[in-house]
């Protein structure tokens, strides 16, 4: 089944193309990677999908739904997260407050928000710090405050920009660990990341990007193997 | 960590608090006309302080037009009186509310715009208001120069007693007036500001974009904001013009109004809505009284004090002081 589409998205900046009709598809429950080299264009679409950037053609489909125009935050309570590139949180509030800033903004009830971000703060090993400002922790507790940001959510769909990066390779299986316990509960996740050596092993599908155009599509050693996309990581064929 | 909050609990956590506020709520009984005179406008001043950090403060969006606010439901109140012949009493209510409202006229266009291009066109907003009211034909019916003549608050119940009392009726119930609005407005944002609408207000001071990818509907959060500190500003403005007529633009006046505002919100600690109060409360004071020990020397007295205050604590020195002060309180009481 089908959970998000993107048709024929093109998106400029200025003269530059930053995607040039570039479709995919992501299916329920799937883990879908998308490489590419440095200005392929791979956090853009991530902002096209998530409402950051709208696009100049094409359309964004989630779950049946149109939802090209619609605010970032009204996509957070559809069920779609994500996390950013370079590490963003609130450094200047509590880690509690980080969270609970997005479950009071989802969830009506006070008392489910303060059970989710309970829930959110345990799963991420963050509940020791929950006092604590965001600005004072370790680069690996960031990541995991911003993962905990997209569960309290409730997400259906959570999007992960580079979220190996920065990590020594215990913690990258410590995340990886997540991500796939993550997924048997029923979650979709697309995740860029240049550390083909950890994506390929939980991806199911992978999407290569280059200079805003899609170069390869479909399992990751088929990916892998694809000229087009030794090419643009080697720059030989 | 859940424990339902016993009363005892309460008040020993804001003991503080309470006994700083029954000293002034009972300070009428001992003090003298002047420093009554001097209470309300600095309450004022708290007011106007307390609502500008609880939006400003919090989003970071410097409103600079704050004084236009407080103008505009000044004249508001003067407008109703003068062509409608509503009564001052009522006249401040119904003012309070339309200002509220026409303040928005300063967010809504300023929604397009971050940071310090904010701040820049709020600046304006002041500014054109007094142009207009100073200005042919509008000053015509607005009084120029001279103000809107009113009658005062309360005048006609104090010409019904005998005339010793009438100067202390009056000065007594505009200061529990402003004392009662300070308090009001005081209480409402300082919880709003540390529970889920103040963080999330944060959040936008501290992330914009982010806070919207993270579900806060940041233009939505931004208006709630800006007109929850606009309607106490607005009733201040109101319930001042009524206390202290002609309505001038003195009302509007960004160096009068805003600046000690801004000051105080500064050295208070921006975001932190007790230290910009305790600040406003106090700078008010000191203004007044530095009168009696510098003379005609206080204003630059005044300014110096304020700046040795940023030097010595850029971050704001009176939320720092209170936290101390809390702390020593905590540790006696246990």
């Amino acid at each position: 089944m089908i959970m998000l589409k993107v048709e024929s998205v093109t998106k400029r900046f200025g003269g530059l193309v930053a995607l040039r009709n570039v479709s995919m598809s992501v299916n329920k429950n799937e883990i879908f990677g998308i490489i590419g080299p440095n200005g392929s264009g791979k956090t853009t679409l991530f902002n096209v999908i998530s409402g950051v950037l709208r696009p100049d053609e094409g359309k964004v489909i989630f779950e049946d739904k149109d939802i090209t125009h619609m605010r970032p935050s009204d996509r957070v309570k559809l069920g779609i997260a994500r996390t950013f590139q370079t590490i963003r949180v609130f450094p200047y509030m509590p880690v509690y407050w980080n969270v609970m800033v997005t479950a009071s903004s989802v969830y009506s009830d006070s008392r489910i928000a303060k059970a989710r971000v309970s829930w959110a703060l345990t799963i991420t090993g963050l509940l020791g710090e929950a006092g604590e400002l965001a600005g004072k922790l370790t680069p690996y507790k960031l990541k995991m405050l911003e993962f905990a940001r997209c569960l309290v959510a409730n997400p259906k769909l959570i999007m992960l920009d580079e979220p190996f990066a920065g990590l020594s390779p215990e913690e990258i299986e410590r995340l990886i660990g997540i991500i796939l316990k993550l997924r048997e509960n029923g979650l979709t996740f697309i995740i860029i990341e240049h550390k083909l050596k950890y994506l390929m092993r939980i991806a199911d599908r992978i999407m290569a990007l280059s200079l805003g155009e899609k170069m390869a599509e479909g399992k990751p050693d088929e990916v892998a193997r694809h000229p087009k996309v030794i090419e643009a990581y080697i720059g030989v064929t | 960590m859940f424990r339902q909050k016993t009363v005892a609990d309460k008040v020993r956590e804001n003991l503080l608090g309470i006994i700083v506020l029954l000293i002034l709520a009972l300070l009428p009984m001992r003090a003298n006309d002047f420093l009554l005179d001097t209470l309300v406008r600095t309450y004022i001043f708290v007011i106007l302080a307390v609502t500008l950090d609880f939006f400003s403060g919090t989003t970071g969006y410097l409103n600079l037009g704050h004084s236009f606010i407080f103008g505009l439901s000044a004249y508001l109140t003067g407008i109703l009186y003068v062509y409608l012949k509503i009564p001052t009493e009522i006249a401040i209510l119904g003012a309070g509310l339309l200002g509220t409202f026409g303040s928005l006229a300063l967010l809504l266009p300023s929604l397009r715009v971050r940071g310090v291009y904010f701040a820049i066109l709020s600046l304006l907003y002041p500014i054109i208001f007094i142009g207009i009211v100073t200005t042919q034909p509008f000053s015509l019916y607005l009084g120029g120069e001279g103000g809107l003549r009113i009658k005062q608050l309360f005048l006609d119940i104090a010409r019904k007693l005998p005339p010793t009392e009438r100067l202390a009726f009056l000065h007594n119930a505009y200061y529990y007036l402003s004392f009662i609005l300070m308090v009001a407005s005081f209480i409402v944002l300082y919880k709003l500001a540390y529970n889920e609408f103040g963080f999330k207000l944060r959040s936008i001071g501290q992330d914009e974009e982010l806070s919207e990818a993270a579900g806060v509907n940041t233009t939505n959060m931004k208006i709630k904001g800006f007109l929850l500190s606009a309607v106490f500003a607005s009733y201040a403005g109101a319930l001042y013009a009524g206390m202290r007529p002609p309505i001038t633009v003195d009302f509007v006046n960004t160096g009068s109004i805003l600046l000690p505002t801004l000051t105080a919100m500064i050295v208070g600690g921006a975001g932190t809505i007790i230290g910009p109060a305790i600040a406003a409360f106090l700078l008010t004071l000191l203004y007044q009284y530095l009168w009696g020990l510098v003379g005609l020397w206080r204003t630059v007295a005044y300014m110096i004090i304020l700046l040795a205050f940023v030097l010595i604590r850029p971050q704001g020195i009176f939320f720092d002081i209170y936290l101390r002060i809390r702390r020593l309180v905590d540790k006696v009481i246990g």
